[in-house]
């Protein structure tokens, strides 16, 4: 199987000399769907966030779709890693000042430089897939967190991205809110989507993942099958974690 | 170690130029024009500049004209003041220094003004004797000291319920503030004296102090105000449920929060007032400002501009940068999450 | 029927208010009778009798003093509205450049702030004034030819004449008004949320094109206000005119009251002027915030 992310020996600490990511290892193959895991605070975060170049790291090389990336945080290269790979993140960050329609075209229009119609025509199709096409000339703030978040999906599909990374994408969200939101993530796991995500959602790990990456100071402590790591989970630290969490 | 390795990996110039090439000519422009810059001030430093013009006229940047025999008055104010600014500046406060510095520093401007207009077993000093950084001093402190007050009250009338405060507040504060300053200290100086009685006659020096006065207070006003407008709704309802009438809800809840909200604006006014006092120079008064005019219209000293310009800069600068700092250990001080950890502390 | 307590507590402070205008007006008149000046405007059609360095429209000593006035109030206008352009390029310029990845663009804007916001703007005009332009050769120079020449009489670009006045008051308000011009768009850049950044960021946009398109547009709220009142102290501080001796509104009052003695009726003018230049600067800033509240 090709792999799309080959993290190795990854370090990164933080002012004030707290180790965020510590000898970090890491592959994540195409078509896969990997479920971080962890305490707050254990830098599963931070470890979603060197893959596309919004952290740099301190040691250690991240090869991120074929492209490189060291200690040296070479700006071009992170460019072409983001050009190819697609974010959510937990508070949406959605663009308030744009339309929704605006908000999901403008990186296409901009950075790719595609044909404008062509572009908007993509983006209700990714509306309609996301059950909201009838938000598409409102503004982020007229809809709910859910709505929004589907949006942000959208938002990083219609740059057609190799891989996309989920940073706790259901944690700002009201509970009856949760579901709509995986919901769409499952659909996207099912078209065969490359995923990385960093969650607290038990179940969607369960039904969707093929790996679960259990973090602890960050360090990565356990990486087993969702059937395995739920049942019988490897490490002291993981039940312990998995006992409070159920 | 790791940190410079890093920083030569970044240096590292082939990598540099590939990568971000506007990023490398802006950095290499930027180095030249720098370079230009230190060699014309160096050579200027070395070669042009003559500091007579500054070194001989110490005293006179200091106190203006005001008499020798008498000097060590003012220059004792200026010493103490400087002395407690670094003291309060840099050394760890415990015990009585803590619970003393606000009482020495709020007793600065009345030991200044005895020292200077003179009082009991000191010669009387007419205030058209002053001059230099001590008039400048003299001239901002106690404007801000009128200023302060009169603001706070001004900022508390414009949000009264009673609609005659409320408006002659407001009038009164917007009016001022779309009045340039000089303005309002030229016309101090003719029209003070229109409308008081005629046999009632104050100084330049006071009527300076006055127009400062009345011209900061409707700024400081807008900084309270704006102080006033952060706190949140419920602070005011959880204080009227406690069952504190009005004025206290506004003195013991809504001032002191608002009061240290608007620190930071409070010091750029403070700030701003002290750099406005060198427009007095414009009007006649010799403070720092003027005394360096008149300065250079002595034939001796004559061209000596840059010299004596740099000079004063210099000092203007470090007394606001004190300032600054000053402030910046102020809201350290009031800052409520440093008082929880000390009061933690004592009962640890 | 009771009256309300509220109510009489107005009564009481309208009542003292009044009694402390009165006393000062009675003041004044006794003050007014008694220099025997009285107030009148009949005085503004006297021929002012004084020559003005600097005209944008014909002028001459004996013209009337309103007419002298209204030269310098568009001498005001003309310095401000210039050093206002300028100011606002400055500004956004060291502004976005203390949000620079670049170390060294970074560490001189925050050193041109910490310095310009920290020495008198009075101070600062002399210097351009004195050292700057008065201490220029008598005889042009021309360092690009005929396009620019240099003296300390006059500044000649392409033709048109500048006098040396101008110069430095427009320098001189331009680099301390771009200093707190600069604090406002970082404040204002500031503003705008972290997650804003990332997400442009991992979109692919790069920084310009975030800055342009995401970053600038959000923070226009925050930075129109703290923008319009650097404009109304610009305003305010062009006055300083008079140290550099441009015949500005605040100079040529000054000489007004000087030679008719009206000080009342020349406060009252400057006020009105100030009036209507405070509400172009404030009108048209609000027409920009109609704009920018529209776009957004």
């Amino acid at each position: 199987m090709k792999s799309v992310i080959k993290a190795k020996g990854v370090v990164k600490t933080f002012q004030g000399g707290k180790k965020a990511l510590d000898e970090v290892s890491l592959e994540v193959g195409k078509g896969e769907v990997t479920v971080i895991m962890g305490p707050s605070g254990s830098g599963k975060s931070t470890l979603i966030r060197t893959f596309n170049g919004l952290e740099s790291i301190d040691e250690g090389i991240i090869e991120v779709l074929g492209v490189e990336l060291d200690s040296y945080h070479d700006e071009r290269k992170v460019m072409r890693i983001r050009r190819r790979v697609g974010m959510v993140f937990q508070q949406f960050n959605l663009f308030p000042h744009l339309s929704i329609i605006d908000n999901i075209t403008i990186a296409p229009i901009k950075v790719q430089k595609r044909n404008k119609e062509e572009v908007a025509s993509k983006a209700f199709q990714l509306l309609a897939q996301m059950g909201i096409a009838e938000h598409a000339m409102k503004f982020p703030s007229q809809l709910s967190g859910g709505e929004q978040q589907r949006v942000a999906i959208a938002r990083a599909l219609a740059m057609e991205p190799e891989l996309i990374l989920f940073d706790e994408p259901t944690s700002a969200l009201d509970p009856e809110r949760v579901k709509e939101v995986l919901d769409a993530m499952k659909q996207l796991a099912n078209n065969g989507m490359t995923m990385v995500v960093v969650t607290h959602e038990i179940g969607f790990a369960r039904e969707v993942a093929d790996k679960v990456v259990f973090m602890d100071e960050g360090k990565i402590v356990e990486i087993s099958a969702p059937e395995d790591f739920f049942s019988h989970a490897q490490n002291e630290r993981s039940r312990r974690f998995l006992n409070q969490m159920m | 170690m790791k940190f410079i390795k890093k920083n030569l990996n970044l240096f590292s110039l082939k990598r540099w130029i590939r990568n971000k090439p506007v990023d490398f000519i802006v950095t290499m422009f930027l180095m030249l024009l720098i370079l230009w810059v230190a060699t014309l001030i160096v050579s200027w430093f070395i070669l042009e500049a003559n500091w007579n013009v500054v070194s001989d006229n110490l005293d006179l940047y200091a106190i203006g004209s005001y008499p020798a025999d008498q000097k060590w008055r003012p220059m004792i104010w200026m010493l103490s003041l400087s002395t407690l600014t670094i003291i309060t500046l840099t050394w760890r406060r415990k015990g009585i220094l803590q619970k003393s510095l606000p009482w020495i520093w709020i007793l600065m401007l009345p030991s200044g003004l005895v020292l200077m207009a003179g009082g009991p077993g000191l010669i009387p000093v007419a205030s058209h004797k002053w001059g230099g950084l001590a008039l400048t001093l003299i001239l901002a402190l106690s404007s801000a000291f009128i200023a302060m007050p009169l603001g706070i009250l001004l900022a508390l009338g414009r949000r009264s319920k009673l609609a005659i405060i409320k408006y002659s507040c407001g009038i009164y504060i917007d009016s001022m503030r779309s009045v340039p300053l000089i303005a309002i200290l030229f016309f101090g100086q003719l029209l003070i004296p229109l409308f008081l009685p005629v046999e009632f006659d104050i100084n330049r020096v006071v009527r300076a102090i006055l127009a400062f006065a009345v011209f900061a207070a409707a700024y400081v006003a807008e900084d309270v105000r704006g102080g006033l407008q952060a706190i949140p709704k419920t602070q005011v309802e959880a204080a009227e449920a406690l069952g504190l009438n009005p004025k206290q809800i506004a003195i013991l809840i809504m001032l002191p929060q608002a009061l240290r909200t608007a620190i930071p604006a409070l010091t750029n006014q403070a700030i701003g007032l002290l750099q406005n006092t060198s427009l007095m120079a414009i009007l006649g008064l010799v403070e720092l400002l003027g005394i360096s005019r008149s300065l250079l219209a002595n034939p001796n000293f004559m061209g000596r501009y840059l010299e004596v310009y740099v000079w004063i800069a210099a000092v203007y600068w470090l007394i606001c940068t004190s300032m600054a700092l000053l402030a910046r250990r102020l809201e350290q001080e009031l800052d409520p999450n440093i008082l929880t950890i000390k009061s933690n502390e004592i009962s640890n | 029927m009771r009256i309300p307590k509220s109510f009489l507590y107005q009564l009481i402070i309208a009542f003292i208010i009044s009694c402390i205008l009165g006393v000062l007006f009675n003041n004044l008149i006794v003050n007014l009778i008694r220099t025997g000046i009285g107030i009148n405007f009949k005085w503004l059609m006297r021929p002012a009798g004084f020559a003005l360095a600097e005209t944008s429209l014909p002028y001459k000593p004996s013209d009337t003093y309103a007419w002298a006035l209204f030269i310098g109030w568009i001498n005001s206008l003309k310095v401000i509205l210039f050093s206002l352009i300028l100011a606002t390029l400055l500004g956004i310029i060291a502004g976005t450049a203390r949000s620079s990845s670049n170390l060294l663009v970074k560490s001189i804007s925050s050193l041109y702030v910490a310095l310009i916001r920290q020495i008198p703007l009075l101070l600062q005009l002399f210097f351009w004034y004195f050292v700057a332009f008065l201490s220029l050769p008598n005889t042009p120079l021309e360092p690009i030819g005929k396009l620019l020449s240099l003296s300390n009489q006059s500044l000649r670009i392409a033709g048109v004449n500048i006098s040396v006045e101008f110069c430095a008051l427009l320098i001189g308000l331009t680099i301390f008004t771009g200093a707190s011009i600069a604090e406002v768009v970082r404040g204002g850049l500031n503003s705008v949320n972290r997650g804003q950044w990332e997400s442009f960021r991992s979109l692919g946009l790069n920084e310009r094109l975030g800055l342009i398109h995401i970053i600038i547009p959000q923070s226009l709220p925050a930075i129109i206000p703290g923008l319009t009142s650097q404009y109304l102290n610009l305003a305010k501080n062009s006055t300083l005119a008079i140290a550099v001796g441009y015949a500005d509104i605040y100079a040529v009052s000054d000489t007004t009251i000087t030679q008719t003695g009206r000080a009342i009726e020349g406060f009252i003018i400057l006020l009105a002027s100030f009036l209507v230049l405070n509400l172009l600067i404030t009108g048209s800033m609000n027409i920009l915030n109609k704009l920018v509240m529209r776009i957004k």
